[in-house]
């Protein structure tokens, strides 16, 4: 049961969109969305659409993991539709109550879909394609000009944070497992029962839990300290990210991508 | 009369990977009242898979499992049933500690099975007084005891069910060699008073040989060996190709064999090894 939790949902693959630098997607991801956004008819969201695709048969990762994503957000998405019907003018279609659907308010709808739809896709096609510690260095580096305000060990800090806490997520949840086990073995039921005594159930885990990791979060300041560890100051890095020829083509593209859709946008 | 009876038990860890590998893999074996029987095998042998099968924590992909001669998956409601007869004290079981009292988290165990009251005060009060818990020791938090104390609170915690088998998964790991002993010992007082059937994961052959009337070899998620402790330790050569060993004691003794002096190979301890000694230098005074 909760070895099925997904945390970060790295696909292992070596295509172009794996091996693009995972700072220079970040952006690209952000500026894109707003691009989404910006494209207002058919065409310029043709184009968005057919980038996307693209991007996704580009990516290397099953279609199968991207519908899955889909699905945790389809009730936002269907509740995004209905609400849009109702707001759009043009022809009458049908009409109860104080509401009525009109053709403008489908295309609105499909409109607004799509839209969404896209941003799951793209926003997938970074988390699938770019490990959970190259997503927290790119942060990192990305706010470094925070530095320039006096927050570079914050910087630095809050970055280490989110490495550790998604290097122990697999770890606390065997941990947890373990734990559970060894109560279900004292005769703990977790299973039935009311609300009340399900939520009671969970302080014999719980608390064993919650002391194993301050154990743990102990072991881990002094095994850090012990290797000479001091916080951000002087510090280098094994993998350093680096641009490279192909970034720039990706970067071309995208902003050819970009400059569509505004093109399509003023030409219709 | 048995007590507890595995059949034909597979447990295939699957998933959604393509790489289907079975855990444990057709393992028979059964356990007669107040006997002692050692688990022993390389890590990754699939011990702690086997262990988990007894007390119904896991259901076999294949094969059943009886206790007092019922199929313990008959009934899959009452299975908690089960965990009350077949006791299981996981590795490092001091780690599964949460009452505010040394007592209240022995009496969790107890609670789970429906005691309440007087029954379940002497319940508690007679499992501590069994494996030497002080009553001052019962109002304290269980986390300001030390290492060796906490394992054994733990481990009154299982025993606080009266169950009529208990299963330890390595009992002694990371204790020093007083808190190891203290386990041993509170094991064979425990099982002395109930008559309950013990079984034990270790990786100390000589614990084993001290301990144990039979052991079950695992190998790769099979059972290679199931016999008395002799019969397994005379296998020596395959117990090494396998990642195990005979005890140190049995290794000097072959030793001493292949430097020419006449010593049998079943010494598995340090007493019987004394006694042999003995008997050979009083042997050659004779001569």
């Amino acid at each position: 049961m909760l070895k099925d939790i997904t945390f970060g949902q790295y696909y292992e693959s070596r295509s172009l969109i794996h091996r693009t630098d995972p700072r220079l997607k970040m952006v690209l991801l952000i500026a894109l969305i707003v691009f989404i956004f910006l494209a207002k008819n058919t065409f310029s969201m043709a184009l968005a659409v057919l980038f996307v695709l693209s991007v996704m048969a580009v990516s290397k990762v099953p279609v199968k993991l991207y519908l899955k994503n889909m699905k945790a957000i389809l009730p936002v998405l269907i509740f995004t539709g209905i609400i849009n019907l109702f707001y759009g003018e043009g022809e009458t279609l049908i009409s109860f109550w104080k509401l009525e659907i009109t053709t403008g308010g489908i295309y609105r709808a499909v409109f607004m879909m799509v839209r969404i739809t896209l941003l799951i896709f793209l926003s997938s096609a970074l988390t699938y394609t770019t490990t959970p510690n190259d997503l927290t260095d790119a942060i990192e580096s990305l706010l470094s000009p925070l530095r320039f305000v006096g927050l570079k060990s914050a910087v630095h800090t809050l970055a280490m944070m989110m490495t550790i806490a998604l290097r122990f997520i697999p770890t606390l949840i065997e941990e947890a497992e373990k734990i559970m086990n060894a109560q279900k073995a004292r005769g703990a039921d977790l299973e039935n029962g009311s609300l009340r005594e399900r939520v009671k159930a969970l302080i014999p885990i719980l608390i064993p839990l919650l002391i194993s990791s301050v154990r743990r979060a102990y072991e881990l300041a002094e095994a850090m300290e012990c290797r000479c560890y001091n916080g951000g100051e002087g510090r280098t890095r094994m993998k350093q990210m680096h641009i490279r020829p192909r970034d720039f083509a990706v970067l071309a593209v995208c902003a050819a991508v970009c400059g569509g859709i505004i093109t399509l946008n003023i030409l219709f | 009369m048995t007590v507890l009876e595995v059949k034909n038990l597979t447990h295939t860890y699957s998933g959604n990977t393509p790489f289907i590998n079975d855990a444990v893999s057709r393992v028979s074996f059964s356990a007669e009242k107040g006997e002692i029987i050692g688990i022993i095998g390389h890590t990754g042998s699939g011990k702690s898979t086997l262990v988990q099968h007894l007390n119904g924590l896991l259901k076999p992909t294949e094969g059943e499992v009886f206790v007092d001669g019922e199929n313990i998956w008959d009934n899959p409601k009452e299975i908690r049933k089960i965990r009350s007869k077949v006791g299981l004290v996981f590795q490092y079981p001091e780690y599964q500690l949460f009452e505010e009292t040394v007592y209240a988290d022995i009496a969790f165990g107890p609670k789970n099975m429906g005691l309440a009251g007087d029954e379940l005060k002497k319940r508690v009060l007679d499992t501590c007084r069994l494996i030497g818990v002080k009553d001052e020791y019962l109002e304290k938090s269980p986390f300001d005891l030390s290492g060796g104390e906490k394992r054994r609170v733990a481990i009154a915690g299982v025993m606080a069910m009266k169950p009529e088998v208990i299963v330890f998964d390595e009992p002694t790991a990371g204790l020093d060699p007083a808190g190891r002993e203290s386990v041993m010992k509170i094991i064979h007082d425990y099982r002395q008073a109930v008559g309950a059937t013990v079984i034990i994961i270790s990786h100390s052959m000589e614990d084993m040989a001290l301990l144990a009337d039979k052991l079950l070899v695992m190998n790769k998620g099979s059972l290679e060996m199931f016999d008395t402790v002799e019969n397994v330790f005379l296998n020596g050569d395959r117990l090494r190709e396998i990642g195990l060993n005979v005890p140190i004691v049995t290794r000097v003794f072959y030793e001493l064999k292949a430097a020419g002096i006449p010593v049998p190979d079943n010494v598995f301890t340090v007493s019987r090894a004394v006694e042999v000694l003995k008997g050979i230098k009083a042997g050659e005074r004779g001569a």
